[in-house]
């Protein structure tokens, strides 16, 4: 096991090289001069020839690439184009808000989604059933701008139990960790269901209840546990993918996420912090798959890593 | 399973918490003091927070050139001269000016007694400080394009300084007014990039913290020169999000908000916490024809295209009501701005003179523009207008950075491959909102004269008006100016945005100047 993981950790570095060279290339391929754009509208020709010059844009791009990769090597991560503060503050304070709004989307998404899952599936068929998984449906076609919108409104405008944005407070985060975790909970609740159906037919489940276990360990031990693996794997994923929607929710309630950083930065053509926020992205993605392979082995002791 | 159950604990113990923290207490890092998590801690400041729809970019006033970060650093800092809300000049760190007959020497006259927010004071030797800086062309800061006329500066007295420029330049002033003054003896101690994150002016308002993307947050200068701000602190906050912003003025958490969404106005007007403030723009909305075109090289075609458009329809349809007709190709704020015979909506005529031109079936076209949805509804208006004189426009939507490109990669005016530019400018004087408009010299890619507008007459009256010091003298060459643009028909002149901004009707003293910046020296709340 602790070889597996060292394995897999090391695994990380070539990748990284890959991923920093992809990424490079894009922001480059795309359209849009950064000196251009930062001058603004107003500026004279002169004034963009001397930022050019003074932000390496004029250097081939090899160069440019080797002076990237030097300065991460090196710890000098540049300065953001836009703001001309150093890179690392500009992103260290955006990761605090990000990574506390995802924890509680997925948080709250696991659990609400494990438990309509398996009441769904135990109820299968009946009333219940129904009801559940059509809000489960409602909750993954729901457009995340619309939800935080409704929710805002209702919650803050009309009860005044949460602020409408920021993050002065935890509870700031309540309503955008439900908007966001809402397809989650959804997709969740699916696939506890369809996976717990299938777990329910098994020979042993039949045992279980023929040797006299009351119902309750019946479901949570020998069933939940088994279907498990499943949901753990959609877990994984989406935290990837979190991020994607948190751009839409950090824009709704305004919360200064790396999500919304990395949106302005591209439009900005803020090459230097789109480079570094998305490496960061990658870093974490390649992490949570990590934690996920050695999570099926915690959930599932057959599942042996080599 | 023990492990799963513990996890699941946390998991339970975490969303309670959320659920039960306060919405008072202060974010993570900050609760130290557990015990008092649970009751609202007393406030005694008096806190107003100004909601906005872009983010703060920096807080050097010499290196922004965005409205919001000018908006931002205002609060904290101030100029030898500044403008009024009518756009009118008014001294503010001087008392005066001079300006010798051949316009090329500026005395001003330093305001007594001031000092910066470090106590440092405030004399010509910290005004020739921050010039200086501006002025130098290692550091390239962006407000440098604003005194590229000034070749030196020397201090008089104590509170007197001698600025020389290479020519006349009448709008001398204005630029001076751009120029917002630090203290030397922060800039000295933070250095050009600390300065950003360290602002030391003289304003309302002293420096507390900035989170970009956040917030910016100041408190009110005990030892401010004139009548400050009646509250403590004042907050601007980044929303993007339409909505969002509304939201945060129906439950008070914003005091103020600009932009206020325009198709939103009518949804807070039963609301009484709730007025809505109009006010008239620097801002003209107009798309570029690029002559070099055969199609638009004819100024019959152009003026025809001018006529086809319905000006007020444009205002209800892309502005929701909110913009008024252009009536010269600077907004009636600007000052010399002459009214020009109108365009009249005019179909009849329009296809008059497209026959004339040779164009009687019209032709085929593109327009260009960023790809956002007030944009998209602009260009499609203008196609679907066009159409009925025979023009079919093929609407291209880019992303801005592409658009940008496309727009200044073309070295020469055969190069280039845009037909229409839907697009606005905003400037503070007439010659910031001519000269890189319609300049031959600025043709792409030197500046945006993306109508490839080459008039020698029109250069001349620009140039002339630039340096002409006289006011009187300076009115007529700008009105002879104005009327050959305006018949030469450039640009597709559709209208002026009406500026909308919301507060509580609790709130005082805030203010948004047509340029779009939010003035808030006088802020005060009734709350």
């Amino acid at each position: 096991m602790k070889q597996y993981v060292l394995k897999r950790l090391l695994n990380i570095i070539p990748i990284m090289i890959v991923v920093s060279i992809i990424i490079f290339m894009f922001i480059h391929l795309i359209p849009g001069d950064p000196a251009r754009i930062i001058a603004g509208q107003k500026a004279t020709l002169e004034e963009i020839e001397i930022m050019r010059e003074q932000l390496g844009l004029n250097d081939p791009y090899i160069v440019q690439y080797k002076n990237f990769m030097l300065g991460i090597l090196t710890g000098d991560w540049g300065n953001s184009l836009k703001t001309g503060l150093p890179v690392w503050e500009v992103i260290i304070p955006r990761m605090k808000p990000t990574l506390i709004l995802a924890i509680f989307s997925i948080v709250w998404s696991v659990i609400a989604g494990i438990s309509i899952g398996v009441i769904s599936a135990i109820n299968r068929g009946k009333l219940i059933d129904y009801i559940v998984m059509v809000g489960a449906s409602s909750g993954i076609s729901l457009p995340l701008f619309w939800l935080g919108l409704m929710l805002m409104q209702i919650f803050s405008v009309k009860l005044g139990w949460f602020p409408t944005t920021g993050i002065d407070s935890l509870s700031s985060y309540v309503l955008p960790s439900i908007t966001l975790g809402a397809g989650i909970t959804a997709m969740i609740a699916r696939y506890t269901r369809s996976s717990m159906i299938e777990i329910l037919k098994e020979n042993y489940i039949r045992t279980s209840r023929a040797k006299g276990l009351s119902e309750f360990i019946v479901i949570n031990k020998h069933a939940l546990r088994n279907s498990l693996v499943d949901v753990i794997t959609i877990v994984g994923l989406q935290f990837g993918f979190l991020l994607a929607g948190s751009v839409l929710v950090e824009t709704v309630f305004a919360i200064p996420g790396l999500g919304r950083l990395l949106i302005d930065s591209i439009l900005f053509r803020d090459y230097t912090v789109v480079q570094t926020v998305l490496l960061i992205f990658t870093f974490q993605f390649i992490i949570i798959n990590l934690i996920v392979d050695v999570l099926y082995g915690v959930a599932n002791p057959k599942i042996r890593y080599q | 399973m023990k492990k799963l159950i513990a996890l699941f604990i946390v998991i339970v113990m975490s969303v309670t918490f959320v659920a039960c923290s306060n919405n008072t207490e202060e974010a993570g890092n900050k609760a130290t003091d557990e015990t008092a998590t649970n009751t609202p801690v007393e406030n005694e400041d008096v806190n107003m927070t100004i909601a906005v729809n872009a983010e703060i970019i920096s807080l050097d006033p010499h290196d922004i050139s965005d409205t919001l970060s000018g908006s931002a650093t205002s609060t904290m800092y101030e100029s030898l001269y500044d403008y009024k809300l009518d756009m009118s000049l008014e001294p503010v760190l001087a008392t005066g000016y001079d300006v010798s007959e051949d316009g090329l020497e500026y005395t001003f006259y330093i305001r007594e007694g001031v000092t910066f927010h470090d106590g440092t004071p405030l004399n010509a030797e910290a005004v020739k400080y921050n010039f200086d800086r501006v002025s130098n062309k290692e550091k390239n800061l962006k407000r440098r394009r604003n005194l590229l006329h000034v070749v030196s500066t020397e201090v008089i007295d104590e509170y007197t300084l001698l600025v020389k420029l290479d020519a006349p330049f009448a709008p001398m002033l204005n630029r001076i007014a751009s120029i917002k003054i630090i203290s030397p003896a922060a800039l000295e101690k933070y250095g050009d990039k600390g300065i950003i994150t360290n602002p030391v002016g003289t304003g309302p308002y002293v420096f507390e913290e900035w989170t970009p993307g956040d917030k910016m947050v100041v408190r009110t200068n005990e030892n401010y020169w004139r009548e400050g701000p009646k509250i403590d602190t004042l907050t601007f906050k980044p929303v993007t999000e339409n909505g969002a912003r509304i939201a945060m003025l129906q439950t008070g958490d914003a005091d103020f908000i600009y932009p206020m969404p325009t198709e939103q106005v009518k949804a807070v007007e039963g609301d009484k916490n709730i007025e809505v403030i109009e006010g008239p723009s620097t801002i003209a909305r107009f798309t570029f024809l690029n002559m070099s075109k055969e199609i638009f090289s004819d100024v019959r075609v152009r003026q025809a295209i001018n006529y086809a458009i319905d000006k007020k329809a444009y205002a209800k349809v892309v502005k929701s009501g909110y913009a008024v007709p252009l009536t010269s190709h600077v907004p009636s704020t600007i000052t010399y701005h002459v009214a020009q015979p109108e365009y009249e909506y005019n179909l009849e005529k329009a296809k008059k003179l497209m026959a004339e031109a040779g164009y009687p079936n019209g032709f085929k076209t593109h327009i260009w523009a960023p790809n956002d949805t007030e944009n998209m509804k602009g260009m499609q208006f203008i196609s679907q207008q066009l159409s009925k004189i025979g023009i079919e426009v093929e609407v291209v939507p880019m992303e801005e950075g592409t658009l940008s490109d496309s727009i200044y990669k073309a070295k020469t005016p055969e190069e280039s491959t845009v037909n229409m530019w839907y697009v606005s400018w905003s400037a503070f004087d007439f010659d910031g909102a001519t000269a890189k408009l319609f300049h031959s010299a600025n043709i792409p890619p030197t500046a945006p004269n993306v109508s490839y507008y080459m008039n020698p007459k029109a250069d001349e009256l620009i140039e002339a008006g630039a340096i002409e010091v006289d006011p009187e003298k300076r009115a007529k060459i700008y009105a002879e100016l104005q009327e050959i643009i305006w018949n030469d028909a450039p640009w597709i002149f559709l209208g002026s945005d009406v500026l909308l901004s919301a507060k509580r009707s609790t709130t005082e003293g805030i203010f948004v100047d047509p340029s779009g910046g939010i003035i808030a020296t006088q802020a005060a709340t009734s709350k």
